[in-house]
């Protein structure tokens, strides 16, 4: 069994000969040819089967559209969101869809920088995801607001009502985190597609496909890879890479401010920014894995995502996991440390309820925050605890299996954030009670349907992968192999 | 743009056309030279080249930092908002548009420099048509390009050859 050896190879130090190729990533010793042909023939006609999934994600997203098309006719009453509890669904939405956009970035610019060899075959397919995770993301403010046709009033213009956006508003900030994170991922994204749409267009010219080279040639913006061209398309993704980090790691830092600058219980703590930020790459790494894992099974590619690439993904997984626990637990011990009532209380809410009706027998009534609070833990701390063994790290329908929970685990997580505080705030009097509605639910699943359809056409339009840096991290073709460099 | 005089040759190994660049280099000429992939052999055999791309992500990161300070304390001081008699002018909440805005326009004019600068390279360094053609380029092979004159051409086609060129291409406009 190869994945053994492979194992074997990688435990301990592993010392990279780039001549040799890296032990666990047998895509590393792949001529350019055979590299090039394999990442090709990934975006050969589709079988039915692409047609029945993406027929299934597109039918989500059209329930999602309807479900919106409702709520514009009737308003934002239709929804869940009344007063004490403002923000509901969408808001949760936002974050968990912020939260899953981290992982695309954290592998293409973290991980570039300390170069870590296994991000090179997943981190085109993991960028597509933060580009589209961020474009749903973006969504949910707009329809939170009710009327998403003036979202325009957010942006900083002048305008014959002589007024401008408050930039001491975290909502303000906000904005521009999230447009800042959307533009730099779209621009970071298109810069790694350029040399592979040059690679399409000239595989279209070579194989006599017209159209083809037609399409290609405009959007591989006349790129030859010359050395001028690369000197500064080199240092220009450095650039990128090193302006992208500390952006990763502040855009989930501005969206938890949006809470912590609040003076609500439950939300207003510092810790929120490094516990949103490991939570964001927490369930952004588990959604790569969710979406990797049966992409590799489909096209074969196991020599490119190799079991390594798997395990050091889990690795990390199993880090922030240990961070978000921590989390977790410190947030109850502040809470009761700080000697607050209403801090207490709130942390009593979230997994017992009403602290009036509850009995060891449990004949209280549920909330959903209730729920969500159990299933949180649940997904996120205890389910990714067998990552911890080899064997189950070596496993990837195993993998998967824990990885979709913490997905489910992740949103569950927005969930009791964003709508238990609410529900429970200071005066007993104005405490109440959410529930989402019909259509709240059905924007939720059409949100999923929305990013699963755009992962989907990407996934069979443009390269899945990057097969320029698969060759720079391949042997080189040398005759004399002695020679080195 | 089209008018090129020189050389040009293809060759399969890295090592080959690394031995070419440093043989025509020691001629006194600086080649062009296209790959599949960026490798730092080849960075080596050109002396390598430097970029000016940093300087323009400087400068434009520090245009950035310089708006998203000023915009918003020039609205906040345009609609005045008094809040418990705190600053109007407070630099916390304006470093956070200040840190976005050098982000964003540092990605921005790092993106349009690397354009624009590939368009002036296109003309300063220009290429053949029929290696711009050549369709294996940016799929398994190397390419060498030399602009040269007339008399220099056999000298030059001669070093590519003897380095174990795939084919060589001369070209005369």
């Amino acid at each position: 069994m190869g994945t053994t050896a492979e194992y074997n190879a990688t435990a301990g130090r592993v010392i990279i000969d780039e001549h040799q190729g890296h032990p666990g990533i047998k895509a590393t010793t792949l001529g350019y040819a055979q590299i090039n042909d394999e990442m090709l023939a990934m975006l050969d006609k589709p079988r039915p089967s692409y047609y029945l999934l993406l027929l299934g994600f597109l039918m989500a997203l059209v329930l999602g559209a309807l479900s919106l098309a409702i709520q514009i006719d009737v308003g934002i009453g239709y929804s869940g969101i009344s007063h004490p509890i403002a923000w509901g669904f969408y808001i949760t939405n936002f974050v968990f869809w912020i939260g899953i956009g981290h992982a695309g970035t954290l592998i293409s610019a973290v991980f570039y920088l300390t170069r870590a060899p296994w991000r090179t075959a997943i981190y085109r397919s993991a960028e597509a995801m933060t580009v589209f995770a961020v474009m749903t993301a973006g969504l949910f403010p707009l329809l939170h607001t009710g009327r998403p046709w003036l979202a325009y009033w957010l942006i900083p213009y002048p305008n014959e009502r002589m007024l401008w956006v408050n930039f001491k508003s975290p909502l303000v900030w906000d904005v521009f985190a999230v447009t800042t994170y959307m533009s730099v991922s779209i621009m970071f994204f298109m810069l790694g597609l350029i040399p592979d749409l040059a690679i399409l267009r000239d595989e279209a010219v070579r194989k006599g496909n017209k159209l083809k080279a037609m399409i290609y040639a405009p959007l591989a913006l006349a790129w030859r890879g010359t050395n001028h061209q690369w000197v500064h398309y080199m240092r220009g993704y450095l650039i990128f890479a090193a302006i992208a980090t500390p952006l990763v790691f502040s855009v989930h830092s501005i969206v938890s401010w949006d809470f912590a600058m609040s003076s609500v219980p439950g939300w207003h703590t510092t810790i929120f920014a490094p516990y949103f930020v490991a939570g964001a790459i927490f369930s952004g790494l588990s959604m790569v894995l969710t979406v990797l894992i049966p992409m590799r099974a489909v096209f074969g590619l196991q020599d490119y995502i190799t079991n390594h690439v798997i395990q050091s993904v889990s690795k990390m997984i199993i880090f922030t996991s240990i961070i978000v626990g921590y989390a977790y637990a410190s947030e109850f011990f502040i809470g009761y440390y700080s000697g607050s009532p209403f801090e207490r209380a709130i942390f009593y809410y979230r997994p017992f309820g009403e602290m009036e009706s509850w009995t060891l027998l449990g004949d209280n009534k549920i909330n959903f925050p209730q729920i969500a609070f159990w299933l949180m833990v649940f997904c996120n701390v205890i389910a990714p605890i067998p990552l911890w063994r080899w064997k189950i790290r070596n496993n990837p329908l195993a993998v998967w299996i824990i990885v979709a929970l913490v997905n489910v685990g992740m949103w569950f997580e927005r969930f009791n954030i964003v709508g238990s505080s609410l529900q429970h705030e200071y005066d007993p009097a104005s405490w109440g009670e959410y529930w989402p509605t019909i259509v709240e639910v059905g924007i939720t699943v059409g949100s999923f349907g929305f990013f699963f359809t755009l992962f989907t056409l990407f996934a069979k339009s443009l390269p899945p992968m990057a097969i320029m840096e698969l060759k720079e991290a391949t042997i080189p073709p040398m005759k004399n192999a002695a020679k080195g460099h | 743009m089209s008018k090129f005089t020189g050389v040009w040759a293809i060759f399969e190994y890295l090592d080959e056309t690394t031995d070419t660049i440093e043989q025509v280099r020691e001629q006194g000429v600086q080649p062009t030279v296209i790959t599949p992939c960026p490798r730092h052999e080849i960075d080596h055999a050109l002396g390598n080249p430097s970029t000016i791309i940093p300087w323009i992500a400087l400068a434009f990161g520090a245009l950035g930092c310089l708006i998203g300070y000023s915009l918003p304390a020039w609205t906040a001081s345009d609609w005045v908002l008094p809040v418990s008699g705190k600053p109007i002018l407070a630099i916390p909440p304006f470093t956070i548009i200040g840190f976005e805005l050098t982000i964003l326009f540092t990605a921005i004019h790092t993106l349009l420099g690397l354009a624009i600068l590939a368009i002036i390279d296109s003309f300063r360094f220009p290429i053949p048509n029929a290696a711009k053609k050549y369709p294996r380029f940016q799929r398994d092979r190397f390419g060498v390009v030399v602009r040269c004159e007339t008399d220099k051409i056999e000298e030059f086609e001669a070093i590519m050859k003897k380095n174990g060129a795939e084919e060589v291409h001369v070209e005369k406009d």
